[in-house]
């Protein structure tokens, strides 16, 4: 089994193979960590099962404020001993001598050592010897003096004839305090024994370690659906072309046969930038041209200054148009994706400014299914597999379809790209005459169904949190 | 685009008792009606607005009954010369509505639902095909208290009748200045001193048009008879119109009497059907399909018009009301219902074109991810933009401000003439997320010329008590270099309402001066609530790095 190991851990187990048990202030006087260092590598050691750690408590003895005092001017009985010494004393002479509290343990002690006879007169009770030849026992005095100013542990009388002495006078008030210290004593397990630290792979670290989140700069995740759109138009052959957010109403409506007096037009659906009007607006010819498509179609008087109007484009088509209406190809296949502008109030659905992609086909052969092929296509690059093609209506294509793609988190048929087939009444006045066909729509929308979002409003409030952490790869 | 609400029972009686409603739902879509919603015995469908037919559930049972098969080709419209239904057109109303047209609808009856389903046409068609009844306008009455002939005609506007939904008589003007309909729609009429005038025989006002009918001629449930007139400022809209309202009240199991205009530029109604020829094989080409004449024709009929083959020519049989097909462009898609969408199959064309990206994208692009590399996070923000966020906060000079019309919200009505702004405002949005932050954006600033110029900017912005100029100026001079091998400089400015006095400068390229750099202003950083220090740059790009 190999072992991944901190450079804590390797540290601790180096000392302790040289040293076997040894306590963590041990450890840290024979390497450079620091004690929580110590602690930590000892407690991961411990959870490896590499090391042991065993508390044992060590009781020590020494002097207290009696004992001190008995120390510098003897045990109080052993005081009263000397002073009965020469004759028996009454109890007022020995108080003058023995103050107190020193007094009753003298009395108490010699009493209960049956050194003493206390005897009754007129004068007070006397304080004689019992026996004024024998030797007072001195085994308590012997303690006082051992310990003097030291600590000693308890275990140093075991099995002498002081051990007995020395329970009695622990018993007495402050004479003798004892003290617990715990200490934790760490030994390598068996397995940390036969560790070899020269053999580990000194690189390795402990790579399933938790470690904390770092939020990485990104494109914004709107961008990069975008750029995936972008990416999956190219593959498909799509060659792409840009243009001004800001145009005439001669590209954005009139070259796309919407009459002057359309609904559309109007100013609360289209921005419409205060007083300002087009200077150069197309070739005399497709002025001309487009001039007459509308009496022809719509029977009324076409407006040049309508047409002037500048606008914020209301789709991209005016730019893919300009491009076929200027370079009349025979055979092509463009695209053109950017920010389009409608007069809405904002809502979860709706935007005021979004993204709008459109593809455009030009080609003798082209029909109808290949336009549904290529999208099919399209889709299926974007990772949305179910598809199907419903009838609708737009204004500068015939026949006009709308795709709609099924959506599991939804549960049902979400409308994306619409399609079609330019009308005559808008390729004619503008010299196109191959079939073009037209596909596209908002991709807001397909970046909702990729981020799970269900308001569109989420990737204009660039909500840091958001995203730092709406996943990249959907 | 328009909704209406439709009763599936009712829908599945008008259309025949051989559709059930599974099928009636499953066939909506592929008549281009989008179902919004159903609930019960409700559902509510979007229609295009080139076909106020389907503004009706009668008209979309003649669509149903066509695509289910249950019934095809054109309804024959029947209307009979029969009855002295005459309107004589005054020349006076040339210079304020010049047409009128209309129709007598007989032997009928209409029930509550009926009633909505025609106050749904008619508000379409006014609000559509009328232009908010500009171009045209309709009036529905009871036939039974108007007596002929009627005059189209004009009276000054001390004229008094009794309106629609009152008891008591007001005169022109007060109507134009009290009822709602006189509100909304008087401009139309302009401030001449006449104004148009439907009277009957007996010289009882029938119709003040486009504003209201009289209360005289109140349709209700009980009404049993028809006069259905339209008055307008385009003949052929008019007639639209109407033609739309006779195909929907024969639906309703009307029958027709002719009425009769004359006078002026006005002339009875042609409810006639038109003709357009075509060649099949285009039509089989751009579809994509190689289907016989027989099965074009009957595809056609599905779609209710009517018609033949003429050796390689399709003849094609064309109902009034469906004005919305201009020419064989329009054939096509009708063929392509009539097949059905959900039969035409995906193809996959054989193609030789390379496709490629645009030069400017790509290099905003490589931008990109060097900021990214530098440590930015991109920002999106709409380059329709508040006043106050650009100018008022940012402390900036707004004479050159460019704004829209009529927006409808504050918050996008300015065009955006710096990107820094919208960045401050995605720092002051972020002020209790952790820090650093460092932001970046590329996209469109305008600004005005001959009319306006589109110029592509790069900004950026990090805000972190340790940042300071000479750290935004290592990022700046490292994408340059970095990016597309140019030196550039930095210029003390002595002001920049953005940045702070001495910590600014332009950036400079071939003597060209191309945008700023710095720390931005304390007060400027107030006004975004923003409390931490921040650096940044703008930057033109096109002309440095595109055209």
């Amino acid at each position: 089994m190999s072992h991944v190991l901190h450079d804590i851990e390797k540290q601790v187990i180096k000392v302790l193979q040289s040293e076997p048990n040894l306590t963590e202030e041990g450890i840290s006087q024979k390497t450079t960590l620091s004690m929580d260092q110590i602690r930590r590598g000892i407690e991961w050691l411990r959870l490896k099962k590499l090391a042991d750690v065993t508390e044992t408590t060590s009781i020590s003895l020494s002097l207290g404020k009696n004992g001190l005092e008995a120390l510098k001017n003897g045990l109080p009985e052993r005081r009263l001993v000397t002073l009965v010494q020469d004759g028996p004393k009454t109890f007022d002479e020995i108080r003058s001598s023995l103050h107190g509290f020193d007094f009753n343990a003298a009395i108490a002690h010699a009493k209960r050592n049956d050194w003493i006879n206390i005897e009754k007169t007129d004068t007070g009770s006397k304080i004689s010897l019992k026996d004024p030849d024998a030797d007072v026992p001195n085994d308590s005095d012997l303690i006082i003096s051992k310990l003097g100013e030291r600590t000693i542990v308890p275990t140093e009388f075991d099995n002498t004839p002081l051990a007995e002495p020395l329970k009695s006078l622990m018993e007495r008030p402050d004479f003798i305090i004892q003290h617990e210290e715990k200490t934790k004593t760490v030994s390598l397990s068996e397995t940390g024994k036969k560790i070899d630290l020269e053999k580990l792979d000194s690189g390795a670290i402990d790579v399933e370690a938790d470690v904390p989140h770092v939020h990485a700069a990104r494109i914004h995740p709107l961008n990069d659906t975008i750029n995936e759109v972008r990416e999956t138009f190219v593959h498909l052959g799509f060659t792409e072309i840009i243009g001004d957010l800001s145009q005439s109403s001669f590209w954005n409506f009139d070259a796309l046969f919407t009459p002057q007096d359309h609904p559309a037009r109007e100013l609360q659906d289209t921005f419409y930038l205060k007083g300002l009007n087009a200077k150069q607006l197309a070739t005399p010819t497709q002025i001309k041209n487009v001039s007459s498509a509308h009496k022809k179609g719509w029977r009324y008087y076409w407006d040049i200054q309508e047409a002037k109007k500048m606008v914020l484009r209301t789709h991209t088509t005016c730019v893919t148009i300009k491009y076929l209406a200027d370079k009349k190809p025979d055979e092509a296949r463009i695209f053109s994706l950017g920010r389009v502008f409608r007069n809405e109030k904002v809502s979860y659905k709706h935007l005021v400014e979004f993204n709008q992609v459109e593809g455009i086909v030009v080609g003798k052969h082209i029909t109808l299914r290949d336009l549904m092929g290529i999208q099919k296509e399209f889709y299926r690059k974007i990772g949305l597999t179910k598809v199907k093609f419903w009838p609708t209506f737009f204004p500068y294509t015939e026949p006009s379809l709308q795709s709609m793609v099924y959506n599991e988190r939804l549960g049902k048929w979400i409308e994306l790209f619409g399609m079609g087939i330019f009308r005559p009444e808008v390729t004619k006045p503008l010299g196109i005459t191959k079939p073009v066909l037209a596909w596209g729509g908002g991709i807001e929308r397909i970046a909702m169904l990729k981020f799970g979002l269900d308001d569109v409003r989420e990737f204009y409030n660039n909500n840091l949190s958001w995203l730092r952490t709406a996943s990249k790869c959907q | 685009m328009p909704v209406v609400e439709l009763s599936l029972s009712r829908l599945q009686k008008l259309v025949g008792k051989k559709a059930n409603k599974k099928q009636i739902l499953d066939s909506l879509p592929f008549l281009g009606l989008d179902i919004e919603s159903l609930e019960g015995n409700t559902v509510r469908v979007e229609y295009s607005p080139n076909r106020p037919d389907y503004s009706t559930d009668f008209g979309i049972a003649l669509g149903l009954q066509g695509i289910l098969g249950i019934s095809k080709g054109i309804l024959r419209l029947d209307i009979r010369k029969q009855g002295n239904y005459e309107i004589k057109v005054d020349s006076s109303t040339s210079k304020i509505r010049p047409f009128v047209t209309g129709i007598i609808a007989r032997n009928g009856s209409l029930d509550n639902e009926s009633v909505k389903q025609l106050i749904n046409m008619q508000e379409d068609l006014h609000f559509g095909l009328g232009r908010k009844r500009k171009k045209s306008s309709i009036g529905i009455h009871d036939l039974d208290n108007i007596s002929f002939p009627l005059k189209y005609t004009t009276t000054s506007r001390d004229h008094r009748f009794v309106p629609l939904n009152s008891t008591k008589e007001s005169s022109i003007s007060e109507i134009l200045r009290d009822s709602e309909v006189g509100k909304d729609y008087g401009s139309i009429l302009g401030q001449s001193s006449k104004v148009t005038l439907i009277t009957d025989a007996k010289g009882q006002t029938i119709s003040f048009p486009p504003i209201i009918n009289a209360a005289l001629t109140t349709v209700t449930t009980k009404t049993k008879n028809l006069l259905v007139e339209v008055t307008g400022i385009d003949k052929q809209s008019a007639e639209d119109m109407l033609s739309v309202v006779v195909v929907i009240l024969q639906g309703a199991g009307f029958q027709f009497s002719q009425l009769k205009v004359s006078g002026s530029k006005n002339s009875t109604p042609n409810f006639a059907p038109r003709s357009i020829a075509l060649d099949a094989d285009p039509v089989n080409k751009i579809l994509g399909l190689n289907i016989s004449g027989s099965i074009l024709v009957s595809c056609l009929k599905k779609c209710r018009l009517d018609a033949s083959m003429k050796g390689k020519k399709i003849q094609c049989t064309i109902p009034r009301y469906r004005f919305d097909i201009f020419g064989g462009m329009d054939i096509v898609e009708e063929v392509a219902l009539g097949y059905g969408i959900d039969k035409l199959k995906p193809a996959w064309p054989a193609s030789v074109h390379i496709g490629e990206k645009n030069m400017t994208s790509e290099k905003l692009d490589s931008i990109s991810r060097l900021m990214t590399g530098f440590g930015f996070m991109e920002t999106l923000n709409s380059t329709l933009t508040s006043e106050q966020i650009l100018y008022d906060m940012s402390n900036r000079d707004s004479s050159q401000m460019i704004s829209v019309t009529s927006s409808k919200s504050q918050e996008h009505a300015i065009l955006r003439d710096s990107i820094l702004p919208g960045l401050l405002e995605n720092l002051s949005k972020n002020i209790h997320e952790t820090y650093p932050q460092k932001f970046f954006e590329s996209g469109i600033v305008f600004s005005k010329d001959s009319p306006i110029k589109e110029t592509a900017s790069l900004a950026c912005v990090t805000a972190s008590e340790e940042t300071h100029f000479s750290k935004i100026k290592a990022v700046l001079q490292s994408l340059l270099r970095i990016g597309f091998n140019i030196k550039c400089e930095t210029k003390t400015l002595s002001k920049h309402a953005l940045f702070s006095q001495g910590r600014v400068a332009e950036i400079v390229i071939n003597r060209k001066t191309v945008g700023y750099i710095g720390e931005l202003d304390s007060k400027v950083l107030e006004n975004f609530r923003i409390r931490t220090r921040v650096v940044g740059f703008e930057i033109k790009l096109s002309g440095l790095i595109f055209d």
